[in-house]
């Protein structure tokens, strides 16, 4: 272990314990494949540690694996060519109404996220799953960031329409 | 607050990788060779010590090799950056 | 953002560097960046440099891959401490060569939201493309690139930010 990184607060096997599940889920609700994710996420982890000299701080430390993490998941979706469409007749129909925090519901939502075009698919993760500003994100993509804001109200809008046609929504809430 | 904004939060909300995960990344990084400062400085010391100069060979090698990645991150990102423009033109 | 050391060019290394496609005249630049980066590396120096890559590395068998049919990459990276440290009229020099009959500019994209501006240019002799000449700013960074030889650019492209440390980012918030 590079004593810089130690002295830095840079233990590796810390960093992969406390950043492991914001390394696979970015993958993961990008990718929507477990397999994939967890390949994606342990290059990552791999990469971090032969670059582990140049990280200066444990808030660096993360700020790097969000944003490889991002590179990475995104070159992998490339590869596979993977654009799940998900056609409405395919959605399940809802039994019942979805309440607030329902399961089905959110599996919907990241089965309608995954089938978003790759740069606003990220922009939707960055924000809703590391609550980054529209800033951040569009430094995380290299995009510009009216670019990200763009694609959130775009994205928000096709997915409210996509629930309201099929009755889930504020007014749809069973309880 | 907004309700999609409300279960897009839930929906993405962080979750663990599978069992043994982080105990699968620790051990393959364990086997993978160390950062190459701490291999320089290893390689230095041989030189020191038993003056070799196939060892001196590998520094300068791994030196230009830094250079050689430095130039490529310098010129690629303006590249990726246009790609990333264009991309989001056509989308 | 942190400040570059200086490098020295790899001419220190004993081997002759092959001449670039074009003068890379930006003392004016130099004078008033508060840090810069300089870097040529010929054939030779490149193929060297290239048996240190590690092949089962991504990036870095990318990487190797790229350098296959490259004779030369010569790069100025500046930056500066405030915005508007440098001006167009600096860069003047090197852009009246490009555009020379021997160079085609292929894409200029330009970002009024945070000031980033990418030109690329092909040489070509005959049909064939000879080399890659590329001017990136942004309000606090200069960089002028040229590829002399074959060079992939959809591969460059991809190891934009890949490996090395990105951008230092703001510490992640608190999740």
């Amino acid at each position: 272990m590079p004593i810089e990184a130690v002295e830095a607060g840079c233990d590796f096997p810390v960093l992969v314990r406390q950043h492991q599940a914001m390394v696979f889920s970015i993958a993961l609700h990008f990718l929507r494949d477990r397999a994939s994710a967890e390949e994606v996420a342990q290059e990552v982890f791999f990469s971090l540690h032969r670059n582990l000299r140049q990280i200066e701080s444990p808030a660096h430390a993360a700020a790097w694996l969000r944003k490889v993490a991002v590179q990475r998941s995104i070159d992998e979706g490339r590869r596979r060519n993977r654009r799940p469409q998900v056609a409405l007749e395919d959605v399940a129909e809802p039994a019942a109404r979805f309440s607030p925090g329902d399961p089905m519901l959110s599996d919907l939502l990241r089965r309608l996220v995954a089938s978003l075009p790759e740069a606003p698919r990220m922009v939707i993760v960055l924000r809703y799953q590391e609550d980054l500003e529209p800033a951040e994100i569009a430094a995380a993509l290299e995009m510009p960031v009216a670019t990200v804001k763009s694609h959130l109200q775009r994205s928000l809008a096709m997915l409210r329409g996509k629930l309201e046609r099929r009755g889930v929504g504020e007014s749809g809430w069973t309880g | 607050m907004d309700w999609l904004e409300d279960e897009l939060r839930r929906a993405l909300a962080r979750e663990d990788p599978p069992d043994g995960f982080a105990e699968r990344v620790l051990a393959r990084s364990r086997r993978a060779p160390s950062s190459p400062r701490r291999w320089l400085a290893a390689a230095a010391m041989v030189v020191v010590a038993a003056g070799a100069a196939g060892a001196w060979r590998e520094h300068r090698g791994n030196q230009a090799k830094q250079e050689l990645l430095l130039a490529v991150r310098l010129a690629s990102v303006p590249m990726h950056h246009v790609q990333s423009q264009i991309r989001g033109i056509s989308q | 953002m942190k400040s570059l050391l200086i490098l020295a060019c790899a001419a220190a290394l004993p081997l002759m560097a092959a001449p670039q496609q074009f003068q890379l005249n930006l003392d004016a630049v130099a004078a008033k960046a508060s840090s810069h980066v300089d870097v040529s590396l010929s054939a030779s120096t490149l193929q060297f440099a290239a048996k240190f890559l590690d092949g089962s590395d991504p990036d870095e068998a990318k990487v190797k891959k790229l350098v296959a049919g490259i004779d030369g990459i010569y790069v100025r990276h500046f930056e500066f401490k405030s915005e508007k440290g440098w001006s167009p009229a600096d860069l003047e020099p090197v852009r009246a060569q490009l555009r020379g009959p021997e160079w085609s500019k292929i894409v200029g994209v330009s970002s009024s939201e945070d000031g980033e501006n990418v030109d690329v240019w092909l040489r070509t002799s005959g049909n064939k493309t000879v080399g890659v000449a590329i001017i990136a700013t942004e309000p606090k960074e200069v960089t002028v690139v040229n590829i002399a030889g074959t060079i992939d650019l959809e591969t460059l492209s991809e190891l934009g930010g890949h490996f090395g440390v990105p951008k230092v980012n703001p510490p992640e918030k608190q999740k």
